[in-house]
Formats: structure tokens, C-alpha cells, sequence
């Protein structure tokens, strides 16, 4: 008898839980009919009974909202802690079980660290370079204009005629662009104030500031009359400097000597502002820039220009304004202007990551598939783990789990032990963080450091999770798909689910291998680039020299006259010291990440060659040479007598002089640079051995200029001997000592260590690539050694009636070799399928080979193989020891 | 009378609980016995008796159970929980108790009056 007006389908709902509204009603209802009975029985009228039963009860609407509110009220309540306390409880379990299989667990966990560590690692990196804001005032309306310079005159006077757009030329922009600056990175003496100290200088325009927001604390920042030529013995320190140098006194309006010249201290920036590079001291660039002005420098220091987009100007409005300007360069000059028309700005960020951006994604990519080797691993693992569990979980069915509660407890287990391992690695990521922060570009170190931050945390716990759910789900599935009678009547681990399971592991197995073996590849071809870079000649003898840097300040030594002496005199006392072969001076040496300049050349032929090639324009003695082990190649070097007065002379590298005059003699051949130089012809008297800049880049073209004829105040000397190197150090050390002794001097260091520095970013890049190649190799030789231990086991009594039926133990032996070999020349066929597809993504991090090289590809291939079989014979050997007998009375 | 419904309703809780101190019974037949015994002294709405009966199966005194009635109707049947009837001695004793006294100061001698200085 169903109440009245109850839908009949709310019945079906009570299949899926409580249905509140319907069982009050029901209850109420049946109140209401019993009293009318009741009153029908006394002999009233029906529709007077029911009446009266209405009265009797009440507000009917009232009571049942009240008991409906109740109810549900009661009922949610009741679920959720049901829910509540079924995870309390799966969590419990796990908890218990993970603890209880500790060896299990370490093993998982370890393998997901690893993964999850060397992911978080490499992405804090990432994170830092190009997903974090630069810590600048609206950073997204920030650009670097690319190609556009300063207005030049080099004596103060008349300006170059030149047309390329510069900052004055662009600033007039005002529409689109709110503020352009240029700005240049450097290194100066600094005294007047505690003890001297050699400091990262930054040379700015009176806009640079203002462009990127950034405030000073005391004081001011420079004035349009400060960035005029001339009027620039002013300087804004850094918040850090402040503190270190003044001890937090009063600094505005005090004097600093910054290489020996007066400057006043106008303005001290808020804390962390140290833009360019970690610079913690401003001085103005004049615009136009003269070689006055780049009086704490060497000749001349290319600027990087930047400008601030105006309100609500796109970059690509900004950009095409700037074409127009580009565009109307002389007709003769647009070829080469190409790329600059293409891309006349990008955004700070992205220039200042520049080139970094590639090795980074690159390492991302490889700790990606790190993290998916881990993860085969932990699937292999728990799978492994199910098995020895599957009567467990057997049972557990039978006596009524239901497979839902089943799976989430599975969950809930891989779960926690993805956190667990995302735990660990965050400690690992942290421990890392110095390590990547060198994956940085040297601009962005100090500006945007790799920390251990919220979007981290969320990563790596996003990654856990992930994971967790990744390698848990198809053991899950698995365990609970498993026939529960089957099982308990065999006694477990013998049923088709066993063997189903096996077919699992092999094939993950042989993916592990795959991915192991791209690893692998990409390791071998990083570590063939390095040691090709290595084996590249970088036009010196690296070894047994030793090096240091100087400025000869304009207060000590005022003229060219004064610095050659001094120098002369330095010389002279090092080469007198028993055990020292040569020395030498120059104003810049090799590799040590000074950049070159453009030049445009005249020959007297009247023809301009390659207008605006790279040069280095350096300023030498001979004794630099024999010092360093550049070989002459033609003609002389430079004398003593090539002065101020002799007629000027250069020494040019070898592909100068081959591309300047191919096919004859350079020898006595005369060039006019156009810029910066305006001594006028030069000859050239003899022709060197090209010397690398960076050890895997070819030689820019080279111009060694007399050192005689107008020595710079920044000096680099050079010793070679036969001292060790340590004594080699110190006798330069202590000669600058003996000649001057209040000369500061920096960089002491051997021309070894130089080129080792040098080669920083790709030993960190190939360290990195080569860390996981191993990491990858050492999983996947533990998961194959799993999947086959596992294999014996599983077949042992097949073996034992094999054996008993006289197999020999070779035959053993080979069957399950087989099967590891088997996965593994799969997964190793596989690998280099994705190897070759991949590998052309790597091209931009290698030298000396190619994205396939046979020998790293073969190479990756054999180091993986090898392991691999040692890893199955261990195994086999069980197998092929078993004794028929015992196997059979195991059984 | 409409006075004493106030006190009445705070003692509800144990009229409910005395009902079922004989066995199971669903709502109307604890209706029926609370008005059988108290008479017509005690009109209360009926409707009122379900939150009532709802709150003390929340609180676990009682427990509800669907059953068929005595006319094979599906009907919800409450029974006392071992709580229940510790609840109901203990309630049912305080109660007495405080009539008892409030009986002992209505029916005390003249002798007893209230002193007037």
C-alpha cells in the first residue's frame, strides 16, 4: 500500500541512500490516517475524521519542514563522517602497511625523490628565469631595442654622422615609448671610503633609472645636465654597498675616488635594486657618449639600450614604429639589418635570459622523462608489491570490501608514498638550488634567484600527485580486478593474473628502457661535445701561466707615459725571478667574457669590406705573446720602438688577414678603421695564430695594436715559468707588490683556471644531462633485474620439472637470459627510435657532432645493454641452481 | 491550562521516553498513550511530538526502525536504547524529586508560614 501522492520513482532513490523528505512524509502520513481511523470509528464523517486528525496535529506544514531540516541536517552529517572516517582509516592502513614494508616503501619513495627532485630542481630554475616577473615597477611594458645605440662623438665634439637609430632618436617616440635608457656593465676601483675594493659598476643614462621604476632610498638620481658629456663626477650607490662601505652612515654628498678620479655620491637605491648584473654603483652615460665618458673602462663598452612602452602601447605598435626608422637606413646596409627588421625588440626578460632559455627547457625535458623512468619504476615496484599482497587482497574481497574501497585504498597507499617522495625531493631541490642557480644567465642571478617558493611547493606536490595517481592506478585496477577464488585456491601468485601481471611489468619495463636509453644518448652526445670543445686549439698553451688584472688608476699614473713605465718596471722584476720563462701585458685576455666591438674597415684599395665585422681590439706587447704560446705565423711582432711617434702598426690574427686579403701577402698592408679609432692608416706587420674567445666558438677577428703607442689603465699580465703554478701566482702577486705597493689588484688567477671558467655552462649543462643519464641507467637496470627475479620466481616450478626432465643448467640459463635480453633489445630499439626523432632538439647544446651520432647513440646503447644482462644473470644463476628436489617439495 | 504547556513541553522528552519503556511503538501510538494516561490535562499538538522523537534518536536515547503496522502499513518504529532507559531513571527521579518537594511546600502546615519580621 504506497502512501498517497508519493511519486514512485522516489523509491528507486532509496536505493542510493536515505531519502529524508520521503520517510517524514511516510511518517507523518501514517500519523494523520491513524487518527482519522480513529475518528471514523467513533462514527464521524470521513471528511469531518480527517479534519479533525489535521487539528489534532497541528501546523502539518510547519512540523514537516522543521523535521525535513532536521533530518537532512542529521543525514549529511552522518556522511561526512563516514567519508571522513573511511580515509582516516585508508590512511591509517596505509600508513600501517607502508611501515610494515619498509623496504618496499624506502624503495619507491627513493626512486620517486629522484624524479620529483630533479623535476622541482630543474624548475625552480625555469621558475626563476621565466615565469617569474622581474622584480621591476610594471616588467611586462618592459623591452631591450636590439641594435640601437648611442649617439657618438668621440672627442666631445661634433657627433658621428650616423644613422642607425639610437636612444635620443628613439626616445623622440614619445607616443610609444615612455622612457628609453642605455646602460653598460663594468668593473672600477673603488676608495676614498673603508678599504678599497673592486666593485661591478653599472654606466647608465640619466633615464635608466626612471625607465625601470626604480627608487632611491636617500638622495637622487642622476640629472638631464649629469647625462651631458663632461659633467659626470657623479655616482648613486647601492642600498648594499651603503651599508657595507659608509656603515650605514650619511653617504649623499660625500666623495668617492673610483679608479683614483673624484666622484660625489648623490643618491642610494632602495634595497635589492642591482640592475645590470649585480652592479653597486652608477655612474652616468652621456648621451652621446664619448671616449671621455668611458673613462673607468676600456676604449669602449657596447650599451645595451631599453626603453618602458608607453600606457596601453602593444609590443608589436612599439616594434613597428621602430622598423620604420630602420627601414630607412641606406639601401646598402638593409641585407644585414634582416634580422633587426624582423625583431626590433623583445621583452627584458627574454633578452636577458637570451640563450639560456634553450639549455633550460632542454634539462626540464630530460628530468621529464627522469621523472617517467621513476615512475615505470614505482609502477614496476607496486606491482611487484601487489603480487606478494594478492591473497591479502583476495581475502579481503571475499569477506565483502567492495573494489571501489578496494582501488582508493591502493590510492591512498601510492598516494602517500608520492608525497612522501615529493617530499624528500623538495629537499633535494633545495639542497640543489646553488647548483641550478648557475644555470642562470650571469645578468639574472642576482636579479631573479631560484628560491624554494609557494609555486615550487605547488609544483612539486602537483607532480606527487600526479604521480601518485599515475604509477598507483594500474596496480589498482589490477589488484582489484583480481579473481579472488582463483587466487585463494592456488595459493596466490600462480593464476592468470600473475601472469597477466608479468606481461605488465615487461612492457613497462621496455618502455623504462626506451626512455633510459634517450637519456643515455643525450648524455653520450653532450659528453662528445665536451670533450671536442676540449680538444679544440684555442690558439694558446693554457698551461703554467699565471694571470692578474689591474687598473692603473689616472691619480697614480696621469699619462700613457707613466703606465708603460711602471709597467716596464713590473716586467723587468718578474722576468729577473729564476724559473720565469716569459711575461707579458694586454688589456684584455681571452675568455674572459669581455665582448668585442664592430668595426668598419677601409683598405686602401678604396673598397669597404664587410662593413660592421666583430673584432677584438686589443693592445699588446710582444712578450704577450711568447707568454701565451700564440704562434707568430708571418712578419714580426711589435717592438718597443712602435710608439706614440713611430708610424702605427697592428699584428692581425690569421683569419683577419685571410679574409682581408685573400690569396696575398698582408704584409705591409694598410687599413682605416672608421670607428672607434681615428688615428688614420695603419700597417699591418705581421700575423698571429687565431686565438678563441670562447672555447666553443670560432675566433672573431683579432687587431693587437702596439701597447707602446698608448697604454690603457686596465691591464692584464701574464707569466709563464716553470714554477708550479702556485709559486707562479705569487711571484706575480708579489712583483705588483715590490713596484707599486698600493696598486689593487683582481683576478689573480691561472690562464688554466681561466678557460676552465670559461667552459662553466656547458660542464654544468653537461654535468646535469649526464647526472640523469645515469640516474635513468641505474632505475632501469633495477627495474629489469625486478621483472626478471620476478619471472624465476613465478616459473620456478617449471624450471624444477625442466631440470628434472635433464634440461641442462645452460638451458636454464638461456631461457631466462632470454627474457631479459628480449625487453631489453626492445626497449633499446624503441630508445633509439625516440633517440633519432629527439635528439635534433639537443643540436643547439652540442659541438664537434652531429644530433645522431653513431658513436654516443652506440655508445648509450652498450652502456644500457651491458648492466642490463649483468642484471638478468644474476637471476638466471638462481634459476639455473634450483634443485629439482627441493622445487617439487616446496610444492 | 494554556499556562502549564510551557513546563509541559520541557518534560515531553520524558513522557516519550516512559511511552517507550514498555517496547517499541511508533509515533501515533505514543500519542495515544501520553493522552490516554495524562487524560485531557495534557493537550499538546501532536505534530510537536516528532521533533521530539527525531532529536532523542539524534541524541541515540531512542532508536527508529521501519516496520509494518498492526494493518500491514509501513510505519517507523522507535525503541528505547540502553541509554534511553538510563536517561529515563535518572530524568524520571529528578522529576519525582522536584514534585515531591513542590507537593511538601503546598501542603506544609500554617505552623510553617513564613516568618513577618
Amino acid at each position: 500500500m504506497a502512501a498517497p501522492n508519493e511519486p514512485l520513482w522516489r523509491r528507486y532513490l532509496r536505493f542510493f541512500g536515505p531519502d529524508v523528505d520521503a520517510d517524514v512524509d511516510e511518517e507523518l502520513r501514517f500519523h494523520l490516517e491513524m487518527r482519522e481511523q480513529h475518528y471514523l470509528a467513533r462514527g464521524m464523517e470521513p471528511a469531518e475524521a480527517r479534519e479533525a486528525a489535521r487539528k489534532r496535529f497541528g501546523d502539518f506544514g510547519r512540523h514537516r519542514r522543521a523535521l525535513r531540516r532536521q533530518d537532512g541536517r542529521r543525514l549529511r552529517r552522518t556522511l561526512w563522517s563516514e567519508r571522513l572516517g573511511e580515509w582516516v582509516h585508508d590512511l591509517r592502513y596505509a600508513a600501517r602497511l607502508l611501515w610494515h614494508h619498509r623496504g618496499f616503501s624506502v624503495a619507491v619513495i627513493a626512486t620517486l625523490a629522484l624524479g620529483i627532485g630533479a623535476t622541482t630542481a630543474i624548475f625552480s630554475a625555469v621558475d626563476a628565469a621565466l615565469l617569474r616577473p622581474l622584480p621591476f615597477l610594471e616588467p611586462e611594458r618592459l623591452v631591450e631595442l636590439r641594435n640601437v645605440t648611442l649617439p657618438f662623438a668621440p672627442r666631445g665634439g661634433e657627433e658621428t654622422s650616423n644613422a642607425t637609430p639610437n636612444v635620443r632618436t628613439v626616445g623622440a617616440l614619445t607616443n610609444v615609448y615612455s622612457d628609453v635608457a642605455a646602460y653598460a656593465v663594468g668593473g672600477l676601483n673603488l676608495s676614498g671610503i673603508g678599504a678599497p675594493l673592486r666593485i661591478k659598476a653599472g654606466v647608465v643614462t640619466e633615464a635608466f633609472f626612471r625607465t625601470l621604476g626604480a627608487k632611491v632610498q636617500q638622495g637622487r638620481t642622476f640629472s638631464p645636465q649629469e647625462g651631458r658629456p663632461d659633467n659626470t663626477a657623479v655616482a648613486v650607490i647601492s642600498h648594499g654597498l651603503w651599508q657595507r662601505q659608509f656603515g650605514g652612515q650619511a653617504a649623499v654628498g660625500r666623495t668617492v675616488r673610483l679608479n683614483g678620479k673624484a666622484y660625489q655620491v648623490i643618491g642610494v637605491m632602495a634595497p635589492g635594486f642591482r640592475f645590470p648584473e649585480d652592479a653597486d654603483l652608477w655612474v652616468p652615460l652621456t648621451v652621446p657618449m664619448t671616449f671621455a665618458s668611458f673613462e673607468p673602462f676600456r676604449g669602449w663598452i657596447p650599451s645595451v639600450s631599453i626603453a618602458r612602452l608607453a600606457p596601453g602601447v602593444s609590443r608589436e605598435v612599439a616594434a613597428d614604429r621602430l622598423r620604420v626608422l630602420w627601414r630607412a637606413m641606406p639601401a646598402d646596409r638593409l641585407e644585414e639589418l634582416q634580422g633587426v627588421i624582423a625583431e626590433p625588440l623583445r621583452d627584458l626578460q627574454g633578452s636577458l635570459v637570451g640563450d639560456r632559455r634553450t639549455p633550460m627547457l632542454i634539462l626540464l625535458g630530460a628530468t621529464g622523462l627522469l621523472l617517467l623512468i621513476a615512475c615505470v619504476n614505482a609502477t614496476n615496484l607496486l606491482l611487484a608489491h601487489a603480487a606478494m599482497r594478492e591473497r591479502e587482497l583476495a581475502v579481503r574481497t571475499v569477506l565483502g570490501a567492495s573494489r571501489g574501497r578496494l582501488i582508493r585504498q591502493l590510492l591512498v597507499q601510492s598516494l602517500v608514498l608520492a608525497l612522501a617522495g615529493a617530499a624528500l625531493g623538495l629537499l633535494l631541490a633545495y639542497a640543489t638550488l646553488g647548483l641550478v642557480a648557475g644555470l642562470l644567465p650571469r645578468e639574472m642571478t642576482e636579479l631573479a634567484a631560484p628560491t624554494l617558493n609557494g609555486r615550487l611547493l605547488a609544483f612539486a606536490v602537483g607532480l606527487a600527485v600526479v604521480t601518485g595517481l599515475g604509477f598507483g592506478v594500474l596496480p589498482a585496477l589490477g589488484a582489484a580486478r583480481t579473481d579472488a577464488q582463483s587466487v585463494i585456491k592456488s595459493g596466490g601468485g600462480h593464476g592468470s593474473t600473475a601472469a597477466r601481471r608479468g606481461r605488465t611489468r615487461r612492457v613497462l619495463v621496455t618502455a623504462e628502457l626506451a626512455l633510459a636509453l634517450m637519456l643515455l644518448a643525450g648524455s653520450g652526445l653532450m659528453l662528445r661535445s665536451f670533450s671536442a670543445v676540449l680538444a679544440t686549439d684555442p690558439g694558446f698553451v693554457p698551461e703554467r701561466v699565471a694571470t692578474l688584472q689591474m687598473t692603473l688608476d689616472r691619480t697614480s699614473y696621469p699619462r700613457s707615459g707613466t703606465r708603460l713605465a711602471m709597467l716596464q718596471r713590473l716586467l723587468d722584476r718578474v722576468r729577473s725571478v729564476p724559473g720565469i720563462e716569459a711575461a707579458g701585458v694586454i688589456n684584455d685576455l681571452p675568455m674572459s667574457g669581455v665582448g668585442g666591438i664592430s668595426i668598419q674597415v677601409n683598405l686602401e684599395e678604396g673598397t669597404v669590406k664587410e662593413p660592421w665585422k666583430a673584432a677584438r681590439y686589443l693592445k699588446a706587447d710582444a712578450g704577450y705573446f711568447r707568454t701565451m704560446g700564440i704562434q707568430l705565423l708571418q712578419g714580426r711582432l711589435m717592438a718597443a720602438s712602435d710608439d706614440s711617434v713611430a708610424p702605427a702598426v697592428m699584428v692581425v690574427s690569421a683569419r683577419m688577414a685571410r679574409e682581408l686579403w685573400p690569396g696575398q701577402n698582408p704584409l705591409g698592408k694598410r687599413i682605416k678603421l672608421l670607428d672607434p679609432d681615428t688615428v688614420g692608416w695603419r700597417s699591418v706587420i705581421g700575423v698571429v695564430s687565431d686565438v678563441r674567445e670562447k672555447p666553443d666558438e670560432n675566433a672573431d677577428w683579432q687587431m693587437y695594436y702596439p701597447i707602446t703607442e698608448d697604454s690603457p689603465s686596465l691591464v692584464a699580465v701574464v707569466v709563464r715559468g716553470t714554477l708550479p703554478e702556485r709559486d707562479l701566482l705569487s711571484t706575480l702577486r708579489n712583483a705588483v707588490q715590490e713596484v707599486d705597493p698600493s696598486q689593487p689588484i683582481y683576478a689573480v688567477r691561472t690562464l688554466a683556471e681561466l678557460r676552465h671558467a670559461s667552459l662553466s655552462n656547458r660542464r654544468s649543462n653537461t654535468t646535469l644531462i649526464t647526472t640523469f643519464g645515469a640516474l635513468a641507467l641505474l632505475l632501469a637496470v633495477v627495474g629489469v633485474y625486478g621483472v626478471v627475479a620476478y619471472g624465476v620466481t613465478l616459473r620456478t616450478r617449471e624450471m624444477g620439472i625442466r631440470a628434472a626432465l635433464g634440461a641442462e643448467r645452460a638451458d636454464l640459463v638461456r631461457l631466462v637470459l632470454g627474457e631479459g635480453v628480449w625487453v631489453a633489445v626492445i626497449g633499446v630499439g624503441i630508445g633509439l627510435i625516440g633517440t633519432l626523432a629527439l635528439s635534433r632538439l639537443l643540436q643547439s647544446l652540442l659541438y664537434g657532432v652531429g644530433p645522431s651520432d653513431p658513436v654516443a647513440i652506440a655508445g648509450a646503447a652498450i652502456v644500457l645493454l651491458l648492466p642490463v644482462v649483468g642484471a638478468t644473470l644474476i637471476p638466471a644463476r638462481r634459476a639455473a641452481r634450483l634443485d629439482p628436489v627441493d622445487v617439487m617439495r616446496a610444492e | 491550562m494554556s499556562q502549564s504547556l510551557d513546563v509541559l513541553r520541557g518534560t515531553l522528552d520524558l513522557l516519550i521516553l516512559k511511552a517507550l519503556s514498555w517496547g517499541p511503538a511508533h509515533g501515533y501510538s505514543v500519542a495515544e498513550w501520553i493522552e490516554r494516561v495524562t487524560g485531557d490535562t495534557l493537550q499538546i499538538e501532536e505534530g510537536s511530538l516528532y521533533p521530539a522523537l527525531h532529536r532523542l534518536d539524534e541524541r541515540g536515547l531512542i532508536e527508529a526502525e521501519w516496520g509494518l503496522s498492526g494493518n500491514n502499513r509501513r510505519a517507523k518504529y522507535y525503541a528505547l536504547t540502553v541509554a534511553g532507559r538510563q536517561a529515563l531513571r535518572a530524568e524520571s527521579a529528578t522529576w519525582t524529586r522536584y514534585a515531591r518537594a513542590v507537593f511538601a511546600a503546598l501542603d506544609a502546615p500554617a505552623s510553617l508560614k513564613p516568618a513577618r519580621a
